[in-house]
C-alpha cells in the first residue's frame, strides 16, 4: 500500500502551529465546539478590524483532520470574517490529497468554520 | 533496529530467518533441487525428498503424522480449505457451523460466505478476558452440526483458548474440529496429537519462514474428507492441486526446525520484552490494557490509550511499526470486532495499539517503543479539546 498521507498532510500533523493553549475554553463569541463522524473539533478566534488576526484549533480525530485544522488556520488567518463561511472542503481534500472516504470528516470542519464565522460576525454586528 | 524503523509487528509476520533464507536458496537455481517434485527424473525426485523433509520438520514441531499436511499458501487458505471443504463435504449431514467473532478473518469471513450460502451459524461469545468457557460451546452443538472452528491464539490480543479441552468437547459430539493456529505454531508447545483437533492451519511467514506458504493438517478419519476448493491436477491427493512451490516449502522446513529448537528460548525472550514495554508504558495516563496478562501470549501486548484516535496515534508513533488491531483490518475504519466482542467500547478499541515482538527484537527496541509511545499519546493529548 501506497503512503496514505501526502507530504504536506505529514507535515501539518507533526507539527501544528495554531495549536490553542488551552483545551477548556467555553463556548464563548469566538470559540465553537463541534462533535460528529469521529471527530472533535474546537475552532477560537481573535478579531480585530474585521480581521481574523488569530485563528486557533483543537482537535482529535485521524490525521487528515488534524493537518486539515492546521490547513485551515494557516489558511485563514489574515483575512476578514467572512471568509470562514467561504471555506471550501474541496480545497483541503485538494491539497491534503484527502481520502474520498473522509470527505465527511472535513464537512464536519466545514461545519465548524461557518458556526464560527457566523457567531464572529454576530458579536460585530452587536 | 532496522536503522530506518523500529519493527514491533511480528503478529503480522516475522522476517525471515537468515538460515531459512540459506536453506531457500538451495531450491532455486539450475545449480540447486528446484525441479517440479511431482516429476519422475532424478531432478524432481530430489526436490520430492526436500519436501518430504519439510513435512518431516513441520509434523515433529506440530507431533503429527507428515502425510496428513496438506501444503497451501498460506493460513487463510488453509482455513478456506478446512472450512468450506469440510462444510460442503458434511452439509448432507447437516448444516449447522460454530465460531466466535473474536476468530481472524480468514475464519470468520468464511463462515459469513457460508452462511449466505444456507448454512446456519452460531456465533459464540468470550468471556470478558476473551477466552471461551467450554460449557458455552457445548450447549450450543447440536445432532446437525458439523463443524467448529476456534483460534489457538488471538491474533490481536493474544488471549489463549484451551483448545483441547474444546476439541474433547467436539470429538465427544462427533463435530469437526478446527483449530486456527497461525499464531501459535512455533510459538508454544503445539501438540496436534493432544489438542483433539480435526484440522489445524499453520502459516510459515509468523515462525520466521517465507510468506507465501501454509500447511493445513487433515486428521485421517471418517468422514472428514474436505471438497477441494481448486481443480487442476493430482498433487496433495487432488485435495489442493498445483505445482508445489519446494523453495517455499523447504523455507518453512529450516523455519520449523529452528522454531523446535528454539521454543523455550523464544518465549522466555517475548515474555520478558512484553513485560518490560509493560512496565515503561503504564504509567501513561489513561492506558487500559486489552487482554490478560497472564493467561495470555507474551508475544502480544494490546493497548489503548482514553480518547485517542488509534491512526493519528499509529502515524504519531513513526518510525515505530505496530498495528491497529490486526494488520489485515488496517485498512478498515471500523474499531476492531474482537476487542468488541471483548466488551471493549467502540472509543477504547478505536485508540488500540498491538505491539507484537520476536525472536529479533531487542531490549533496546522496546526501550525506544515505551519512550515513543509516551510522547505520542502526549502530544496527540495536548491537541484534544475538551467538550463544550
Amino acid at each position: 500500500m501506497n503512503d496514505p498521507y501526502s507530504t504536506l498532510t505529514r507535515k501539518l500533523f507533526a507539527a501544528p502551529e495554531h495549536v490553542a493553549a488551552s483545551g477548556g475554553e467555553p463556548d464563548t463569541g469566538s470559540s465553537v465546539y463541534t462533535e460528529a463522524q469521529g471527530v472533535r473539533i474546537r475552532l477560537s478566534a481573535v478579531v480585530a478590524g474585521g480581521l481574523i488576526t488569530e485563528l486557533r484549533f483543537r482537535a482529535s480525530g485521524c490525521p487528515h483532520v488534524i493537518a486539515a485544522c492546521e490547513w485551515l488556520c494557516r489558511s485563514i488567518e489574515g483575512k476578514p470574517v467572512e471568509a470562514l463561511g467561504e471555506f471550501k472542503p474541496a480545497a483541503i481534500m485538494q491539497a491534503l490529497a484527502v481520502p474520498v472516504a473522509k470527505t465527511g470528516r472535513i464537512l464536519v470542519l466545514e461545519d465548524t468554520a461557518r458556526a464560527l464565522g457566523e457567531r464572529l460576525s454576530r458579536t460585530q454586528d452587536s | 533496529m532496522s536503522g530506518d524503523w523500529i519493527y514491533l509487528d511480528y503478529a503480522a509476520t516475522t522476517p525471515v530467518d537468515p538460515r531459512v533464507l540459506e536453506a531457500m536458496q538451495e531450491h532455486l537455481a539450475i545449480d540447486g533441487r528446484f525441479a517440479n517434485p511431482s516429476a519422475l527424473h532424478p531432478a524432481g525426485r530430489s526436490s520430492a525428498a526436500a519436501v518430504q523433509k519439510a513435512a518431516e520438520a513441520v509434523a515433529q514441531l506440530v507431533n503429527c503424522d507428515p502425510g496428513r499436511l496438506i501444503w497451501t499458501s498460506g493460513a487463510t487458505e488453509s482455513n478456506n480449505l478446512a472450512i468450506q471443504g469440510v462444510a460442503r463435504a458434511r452439509s448432507h449431514h447437516g448444516k449447522h457451523l460454530v465460531t466466535m467473532p473474536t476468530e481472524h478473518k480468514a475464519v470468520t469471513d468464511v463462515y459469513k460466505a457460508l452462511e449466505a450460502d444456507g448454512f446456519e451459524l452460531s456465533w459464540l461469545a468470550p468471556e470478558a478476558t476473551g477466552v471461551l468457557d467450554p460449557a458455552a460451546l457445548e450447549a450450543v452443538l447440536r445432532p446437525d452440526t458439523q463443524l467448529v472452528s476456534i483460534m489457538y491464539v488471538n491474533n490481536e490480543t493474544g488471549v489463549v483458548q484451551d483448545v483441547a479441552s474444546l476439541g474433547r468437547i467436539c470429538r465427544e459430539h462427533d463435530v469437526a474440529f478446527h483449530v486456527d493456529a497461525a499464531q501459535a505454531v512455533g510459538k508454544l508447545n503445539v501438540d496436534i496429537a493432544a489438542l483433539n483437533a480435526d484440522l489445524v492451519s499453520i502459516s510459515a511467514h509468523k515462525l520466521y519462514g517465507p510468506s507465501g506458504i501454509g500447511a493445513l493438517y487433515v486428521r485421517k478419519r471418517v468422514g472428514l474428507n474436505p471438497d477441494p476448493l481448486m481443480f487442476g491436477g493430482a498433487q496433495q491427493g487432488r485435495l489442493r492441486p498445483g505445482t508445489l512451490a519446494v523453495h517455499l516449502i523447504a523455507g518453512f522446513g529450516a523455519a520449523a526446525m529452528l522454531a523446535r529448537e528454539s521454543l523455550v528460548d523464544d518465549f522466555a525472550h517475548v515474555k520478558a520484552l512484553r513485560d518490560r514495554l509493560w512496565q515503561g508504558i503504564r504509567s501513561t495516563p489513561g492506558l487500559t490494557l486489552n487482554g490478560d496478562l497472564a493467561s495470555g501470549y507474551p508475544g502480544i501486548l494490546n493497548v489503548s490509550a482514553e480518547g485517542l484516535d488509534g491512526e493519528s496515534l499509529l502515524l504519531a508513533l513513526e518510525p515505530l511499526c505496530v498495528s491497529t488491531g490486526s494488520a489485515c483490518n488496517s485498512q478498515s475504519q471500523e474499531p476492531s470486532a474482537v476487542l468488541r466482542a471483548l466488551g471493549v467500547p467502540d472509543e477504547q478499541a478505536e485508540s488500540a495499539i498491538r505491539f507484537s515482538f520476536g525472536r529479533m527484537t531487542t531490549e533496546a527496541e522496546i526501550d525506544a517503543a515505551a519512550e515513543l509511545y509516551g510522547q505520542a499519546v502526549r502530544s496527540l493529548r495536548a491537541l484534544m479539546p475538551e467538550a463544550a
